[in-house]
Formats: C-alpha cells, structure tokens, sequence
C-alpha cells in the first residue's frame, strides 16, 4: 500500500512539472527542405521557442513550393500544418482555392512595416523573405568576376552554360531580365526582343535542365556560367575551396518572394499569428539574413553592410519589379516560345 | 443447363479470397484513377489554383496543341528506340545464359539481375560521368582522332542511359520466354542441311517469340513512364510524356493537364497491352 502512494505521488509531482509543457500549443510550420529547413530552424525558430513558454513551433522540411501546395491540397478537411512557407505566386493558386486566412495589420501589425513587394494582390499569404536570381561563375574560368549577363553568348563557352528553361521561375527571370537588356519595355506584351537574343545563347547551354540543381555542374567544372538563386549560391560560394561564385549582373535582377500564409481551420488557432509576428520582426529577419543570405521584407530590418552585399539589398536599384500575377499571365507564351526558338536551336 | 453441384458454394469461396486484394484495388488504384479522371475535367486557374468549375478545356488543348502530339510521338518513338536497342543488346547475353549450365549460368543470372540492386538514380549518374564531354567515352573518341559528338543532356543519352537500365527486365523475360527452346531442335536442323543463321531464323528466334514479347513490352511501358532518367540525362531538350506531366505537376502546378496527359499515358498503355494480346494469340 505503501509503494502504491509513493508511486501516485510520483506520479502526481511528474504531472505538475509537466504541467507548463503540456500548456504549450504547438505551431505546425511546413516549409522547404534542405538549406532552407537547417538555417530558418537555426536561426528563428530555435530562438523563438527559446524565448517563450506558451508556444512551440515545429518545422516540417516538405519541399518545393508545389509539394506544400499538395500537402495542403490533401489536408483541405483537415488541416494538420498551421503556417506554410510558398512561393508568392503558389501563395497566390492557394488562396484561390481557399486555403489561406488574409493577412493584414490586424493579423500582425509588423505588415504596416514590410516593403511593398512583400505583398501580392489577392494572395492572403505574406512576403517574410526575399531571394533574387544571380549569375554563377566558375572561379577557375573567370580570374575576375563577371559582371553582365551577357558573359553567357561569349563563343568560347560553347556548351559551358547552364540555364533553367522555363516554366521553372529562373527561366522566366532570365526572359524578362535578357528582354529588358534588349530593350524590351513591357514583358506583358511582349517577350520577342529577349527570346531573339536567347535563342542566339543555345549553341553555349550544356542543359536547359541543370540536375540536381543549378550549382552542382559549376562545383563539378562541367559547366563556366549559370543562372541561380542567390541565397543558395552564396552557401555553396562560402564553402572552403569552392570554385563557384556569385554576381548581380549590372543589368538587374528579379526578386523571388517566399511568404508565410495561415491555413484555414489550423489546429494552433491563433497561436500561430504569435509566431507569424516574431517572422515578420525585424530580428527574425536579420538573423535570418545572417545566417544565408536571404533579404529581410520588413524595412525595419537594418542588416550590417558585409551581410546587405551578398543579398539584393545591397543593390536595390537593380531590382527589376516584377508581378508575379503577371508573370504566371504570361509564363505559358514564354515557355512555348522557349520550346520553339530556344530549345529546339542547336 | 444444370448447375454443377457446390458450384455456388465454390464461386462464393473465390469471390472471398479475391475480397481482400478486390478491395486493396479498388482504394490504391480505382479510386485515385477516378480522381485523376475528375481532376482532368476541372478548371485549371491562372496562376496554379484548380477550379470549382467542370470543363473540356484541358482534353481539347490535349488534342489540339501540336506540342501535346509531339509529346506522344516523341515518348512512342523514343521508347521503341529503347526497346529496339535493349532487345537487340540482351538477346544474345539472354540465350548465352539459357545455353550455359550449372553455377555458371547461375552467377551469370545474378550479375544480370545485380544492376537491379542499385538505385537507377546512381546508374544514372554513372552514364553522365562516362557521356559528359570530359567523360570516358568522349575522352576515348577524342584520343583517337574523332570529334566526339555530344551523347549527354539530349535524346541519345536518354536512349543510352534507359537501355542500359531496362536491360535486366529484358533479360528475366526473354529467359522466362525461352521455355520452349530445345537444343535437339536446332541439332535436327543442322542434321537436315541448315546453316546456323538459317537455324538461328527459322528454329531457334520463332521459338523465342513469346520471351521477345513479354521482353518488349515490359522495357516499352517502362521506358514510357520513366521520368528519372530522361530528367537527368535529357538536359530539358528531350519532351516526353512523363517529364512533361512532372513540370506540369510540380512547376506549373496545373494539375488537371497532368491528370489529363497521364489518362493519355493509360491509354497508350491499354492499347499496348491489346498489342500484345493479339500477337501472343498469334504466336499460340
């Protein structure tokens, strides 16, 4: 009988220190894998559930953009994941389909102090960070760095150049950034002037489809010049005896907008929009910029200038504003045109 | 006519052993394929999202874009290719195997089916070390005088890479069809005055027929569906069915064109299958 007290006192005292843990709500993120999924973990949501007690946030590293989409897309009755990390414009087909809650001020008020490109017409989703497309060199071809796009047409690097056709994003950025290099003026008419000039760049691309991803042929030497983004690039860039770097080209760039978007009936309530306003803090955002060079969105987010340098931060003027509505306007135009004047040359 | 008696009994016995795997069927294969069905009628919106709407829409531009015809072809075509190129390969390795004998014939049957152990992921990305330009191959051609042509990241190194990797399948089948292959068959010939391709043509290849079919048809719909391989070795020049449904699922997002191209890919597999059918009803 004794041993049977002792044990429900056991019990007891176990119960009531777990007592403030089991307060806890926990906050389902589903986000990209890989490089993304080991930095945010380290940098935000590591300190996030360091710094409170009621809520605990879980990141789920599922994958690309379109992968969350279909997780999302599965769990419509039922939704598991409280906040997913997309692409602007997948942001934008969810909350099409009704997926999403509408974040505004009332929801977070750090949304007043976010760049305007953060947000998107019609998508209830919100920019919390900011990518943008590079050029990757070999540093083992080029003793100084390139620094215009048109480095890719130079004949000497016949099947030296790696280029994600469309409909991937990278191929579209190029379209538009390669039209407006042309004189091309506005994408949503035409592309013509840009796909002209591209169509010149086929005999340099060793594949329109670089596998696993843009960087692995410029480590591997297979290939001189590429298209990429940035904030991977630099990682792969700052690794010891990498021979890949990294340029801005002088004749621009666009942004690629990764956004938090609240799920619809989410099982955490609104505890989620708790952690939601700690990613769009400026001090989320900056020790995410610190950790891989990926731009804040809020601009109050003051990053230090070595770390502003090797994101778009450090050259907004040559951030070409692109719409993502009307870039997926018109991405089936490009990607035909792709296929029959680019692809198909020798 | 007369029921045969316990007939019933006996029916209801084999329709409840087949239950089980009836109903594992019907919720791992029939329904999603309705689904799939009903998806390639919905509305596929501008920027990725699916439609409340039902429409036509995704079936006509299924038969009136040229690209979505090119697509067939080229799958149907690049498949025969590899289904040509692994039979042609395999069959002599197959009936060397069919005419070794004891441990020998077994390690040869192992190292046949040991490819199969290995990711085609991995074998993929051994053929873009021997095709890619500072790769064996090439290398080879180029220390010998020859300009080297290039081999990866278009349609011949799709072909070279799923040949190789479809090879084993060809192999196993054409085994598993050579059943019928008797070597006194092809002494009788010899005896009556034929030369070893007149045996080889008229006894020994006729006998194989079945093996060849089965071969055939298992390396075609493999090759068909294959994405992986024409993913990495096809350097985005190579449009197949396959790949083609992965962008329009995974980048485009238009998932009821995808729905729509892989009903099409069932089409063209049930009518290889009806293929196959008649020509093993004509060789019996």
């Amino acid at each position: 009988m004794k041993t049977s007290i002792k044990y429900a006192c056991l019990v007891a005292g176990a119960l009531t220190l777990a007592g403030p843990v089991a307060a806890q709500t926990v906050v389902t993120v589903g986000g990209y894998g890989e490089l993304f999924a080991e930095k945010y973990k380290k940098a935000v949501i590591d300190r996030f559930n360091e710094s409170q007690k009621e809520v605990r946030v879980e990141y789920y590293a599922i994958g690309s953009s379109a992968q969350i989409l279909g997780n999302l897309r599965a769990q419509k009755s039922a939704p598991q994941l409280d906040l997913a990390v997309l692409d602007i414009s997948v942001s934008k087909a969810g909350t099409d389909e009704g997926l999403f809650d509408k974040i505004d001020e009332t929801v977070s008020k750090r949304v007043a102090d976010l760049n305007p490109q953060a947000r998107l017409e019609g998508a209830a989703g919100i920019g919390f960070t900011l990518d943008n497309v590079v050029m990757l060199y070999s540093k083992k071809q080029f003793a100084t760095a390139p620094t215009s796009w048109s480095a890719m047409w130079d004949p000497a690097l016949r099947n030296k150049v790696t280029v994600s056709a469309p409909p991937e994003i990278l191929g579209l950025a190029l379209s538009i950034v390669v039209d407006k290099m042309e004189g091309g003026t506005d994408f949503k008419a035409s592309t013509a002037k840009g796909l002209a000039k591209l169509a010149e760049l086929a005999p340099n691309v060793l594949t329109f489809d670089p596998k696993p991803d843009a960087y692995a042929p410029i480590l591997s030497n297979q290939a001189s010049l590429g298209v990429g983004w940035n904030a991977r690039a630099q990682y792969f860039a700052d690794q010891p005896d990498s021979n890949l770097g990294v340029v801005l080209p002088k004749e621009g760039s666009i942004f690629q907008i990764n956004t938090l978007n609240l799920v619809k009936n989410r099982p955490s309530g609104e505890a989620a929009t708790k952690f939601l306003d700690y990613a769009l803090s400026p001090e989320a955002q900056i020790a995410f910029a610190k950790e891989v060079a990926y731009a804040p969105t809020n601009m109050k987010a003051v990053v230090p200038e070595e770390i502003a340098k090797r994101t778009a931060a450090g050259a907004p003027e040559r951030m070409i504003a692109v719409n993502a509505l009307d870039l997926a306007a018109v991405r089936d135009r490009i990607v035909q045109e792709w296929r029959r004047s680019v692809i198909s040359r020798k | 006519m007369n029921a045969v008696p316990g007939a019933g009994a006996s029916r209801r016995a084999v329709l409840a052993l087949l239950f089980p795997i009836m109903l594992v069927n019907l919720i791992g294969f029939i329904v999603p394929m309705l689904n799939l069905g009903l998806l390639s009628f919905k509305e596929a919106l501008t920027g990725g999202g699916i439609g409340e709407k039902f429409t036509l829409a995704n079936w006509v531009t299924l038969v009136t874009d040229d690209f979505n015809r090119e697509l067939l072809l080229n799958s149907v075509g690049v498949s025969l290719a590899i289904t040509v190129a692994a039979l042609v390969l395999s069959y002599p390795i197959a009936l060397y195997i069919q005419r070794a004998e004891g441990l020998w014939r077994s390690i040869l049957i192992v190292l046949v089916i040991s490819p199969l152990l290995t990711s085609a992921v991995v074998r993929t990305y051994g053929w873009v070390v021997i095709l890619s330009d500072q790769g064996g191959l090439p290398s080879l051609l180029n220390a010998i005088g020859l300009t080297a042509p290039r081999m990866i990241f278009n349609t011949t190194g799709v072909i070279v890479g799923l040949t190789e990797i479809l090879m084993p399948y060809m192999i196993v089948s054409l085994l598993a069809g050579f059943g019928r292959l008797d070597p006194r068959l092809e002494e009788a010939a010899a005896t009556l005055g034929a030369s070893p391709i007149q045996s080889f043509w008229r006894v020994v290849f006729p006998l194989t027929l079945p093996g060849v079919a089965l071969g055939c048809l298992l390396v075609f719909v493999l090759s068909v569906s294959s994405f992986i391989t024409p993913k990495l070795l096809g350097g985005g020049r190579v449009f197949l069915l396959a790949t083609e449904i992965y962008d329009q699922a995974i980048v485009t997002l238009n998932w009821p064109l995808a729905a729509t191209l892989s009903i099409l890919v069932l089409v063209l597999f049930g009518l290889v299958l009806v293929v196959y059918g008649r020509a093993v009803a004509a060789l019996d």
